[in-house]
């Protein structure tokens, strides 16, 4: 059965839609990612308007992540102390990268910015995040594997305004939530993602938080974050189409819950391997697609 | 000054795409079934017949040209820098019909020779479309190699279609032609164009129009998005956070 869909002005097969929603919806409990960077490119791969799948996909990723912080909440694993901050480095940044996003379209760059960034940024934690969990992976399968140290103590231990996360279990400077906040924020208005595949190895890896809150927290964020570009998109483009971001949701809900149940049987070093190749994967076919010579030079876009 | 640029482009294409003289005329009638499409939600493509009558003989031709709401279509061009295939060059066609599909009793050069047809305005290459550079200011760019291209581009999603459609003309009287549309169609007007060819020559024209907008649920939801924009990424929003709250209370039950 097909539906016409009002702002995308296109038809699209209504299994194809809530199909895409629930396998990204899983992936989005499974791991505490919003999905953008896998839903953007597949929307776009069945011909909705590139505008019209960033903003839509804003949309629905407001419902997988509170269906999601939901059921992490249940289980004590947000860090609303933790997420508050992140939250307001995230505002700041993501109004800076509206910011540069304006600059670098009247550069008449921006799509080639979008893409670097994309193979970049995916290349980058793709690949730290897949060492350092194959790394854990192997250690626990050594007998006699000793407990490790939560984390390290270095420079960043020494900075101003030290606040306590009780449920991180950290003690440490609210500079540095609020600077990673404005970083994943930067990239977030740049690429048209939520940000958690970056923010949740930030979290990680960064500020040493326990691998148990890092994805509740990351969803915590992600609602605000992504209603908010909803909002913008909506008054400033009218490119969020209700219709499709009402049945992507519809999988998406679902594909949540059941992302993590199926994350709570896996061990968090499995997850972040897990992870790892995904975003890896897309970084290969995105570099790919820049590397190798397109069958047509030319493209069309009709212009409103 | 977009509108006085507009007007000018229509001015020429009148100018240019010259109707057939009426003294040669024989007579010529043509009709939709239906003249007005609403795309509501279920919408996927639609056909429609196109019939009429002809004061025709053995050996005539008829050529049907549906041409869509005229659109600036941007066109971008790829090349290698630096080891990634990145658009160097984007320029705009003004005012290119959003949709043109040709169908014809035979094909279009045993009906015509090329001069008829370009005279005429018969195929992409005839339109007499003009090119701008990006942001629509400079001089116009000589687009003849590139309209193959666009041809191409627009043949691929269905609304420039590539291949010539059939009209059957029973008894040189009575034709019909099937019209498909696609489900990607842009709403608005669209003009239908009826040729009648005799030993090469159009000696007949009429012309019938479609309309095409958007219907019932589909259009509620796109006026609202585009007359209360606030409200609808407010409800949008609320939509969704009741969405994610009802399913994750839904699961928690069982």
């Amino acid at each position: 059965m097909y539906i016409y869909l009002p702002i995308a002005e296109i038809s699209m097969h209504i299994g194809i839609i809530i199909g895409l929603g629930g396998g990204v919806g899983f992936l989005s409990g499974l791991f505490g990612v919003g999905g953008g960077f896998l839903m953007t490119p597949l929307l776009i791969f069945f011909g909705v308007p590139s505008p019209v799948a960033v903003a839509t996909e804003a949309n629905q990723i407001v419902a997988s992540s509170v269906s999601g912080v939901l059921a992490h909440m249940r289980r004590g694993n947000v860090d609303f102390k933790m997420g508050t901050i992140l939250l307001i480095g995230g505002v700041i940044g993501s109004s800076l990268g509206v910011w540069l996003f304006a600059f670098l379209r009247e550069l008449g760059q921006i799509d080639l910015v979008i893409k670097l960034c994309y193979v970049v940024f995916l290349g980058i934690i793709g690949s730290l995040m897949l060492t350092e969990s194959v790394r854990a992976i192997l250690r626990t399968r050594r007998p006699g594997a000793r407990r490790v140290k939560l984390h390290q103590h270095n420079w960043m231990h020494g900075l101003p305004f030290k606040m306590r996360f009780r449920r991180s279990k950290l003690y440490i400077s609210a500079l540095l939530p609020l600077a990673i906040g404005a970083f994943v924020g930067i990239l977030s208005a740049i690429m048209g993602v939520g940000g958690g595949f970056i923010m949740v190895p930030a979290m990680i890896y960064l500020l040493g938080m326990p691998t148990s809150v890092v994805v509740g927290t990351s969803l915590f964020q992600i609602i605000f974050v992504t209603a908010n570009v909803t909002f913008l998109q909506s008054v400033q483009t009218q490119t969020v189409d209700f219709m499709l971001a009402g049945l992507l949701l519809f999988g998406g809900v679902i594909g949540a819950q059941f992302g993590t149940r199926a994350g709570a049987l896996l061990r968090g070093e499995q997850l972040r391997g897990l992870l790892a190749i995904l975003v890896l994967l897309v970084c290969v076919k995105l570099g790919y697609d820049l590397a190798v010579r397109p069958d047509d030079l030319f493209s069309v876009e009709l212009l409103k | 000054m977009t509108r006085l640029f507009g007007l000018i482009i229509s001015l020429i294409a009148a100018s240019v795409l010259t109707t057939v003289p009426s003294a040669a005329s024989s007579r010529l009638v043509a009709d939709l079934s239906n003249k007005s499409i609403a795309i509501t939600t279920g919408f996927h493509g639609t056909e429609l017949l196109l019939f009429g009558a002809v004061d025709g003989r053995a050996g005539d031709d008829i050529i049907v040209i549906v041409t869509g709401p005229p659109t600036d279509i941007a066109q971008r061009r790829k090349d290698n820098r630096a080891g990634i295939w990145v658009n160097v060059e984007t320029n705009i066609w003004k005012q290119a019909p959003s949709f043109y599909n040709i169908l014809a009793t035979r094909p279009l050069d045993k009906i015509a020779s090329i001069e008829m047809r370009k005279q005429l305005g018969i195929g992409p290459a005839h339109l007499g479309l003009t090119m701008l550079p990006e942001g629509g200011t400079g001089p116009a760019i000589d687009g003849n190699r590139f309209i193959e291209a666009l041809a191409g581009n627009m043949g691929s999603i269905h609304l420039w279609p590539a291949q010539t459609g059939t009209v059957s003309l029973a008894q040189d009287a009575l034709f019909r032609a099937t019209l498909d549309l696609p489900a990607n169609i842009v709403t608005g007007d669209y003009n239908i164009r009826v040729l009648h060819f005799r030993d090469g020559m159009a000696i007949s024209e009429d012309r019938t129009r479609l309309n095409i907008e958007k219907g019932g649920l589909t259009a509620d939801i796109y006026n609202l998005a585009h007359d209360y924009s606030a409200l609808y990424g407010i409800f949008a929003i609320a939509f969704a956070v009741a969405a994610g709250w009802l399913a994750a209370a839904a699961f928690r039950r069982n």
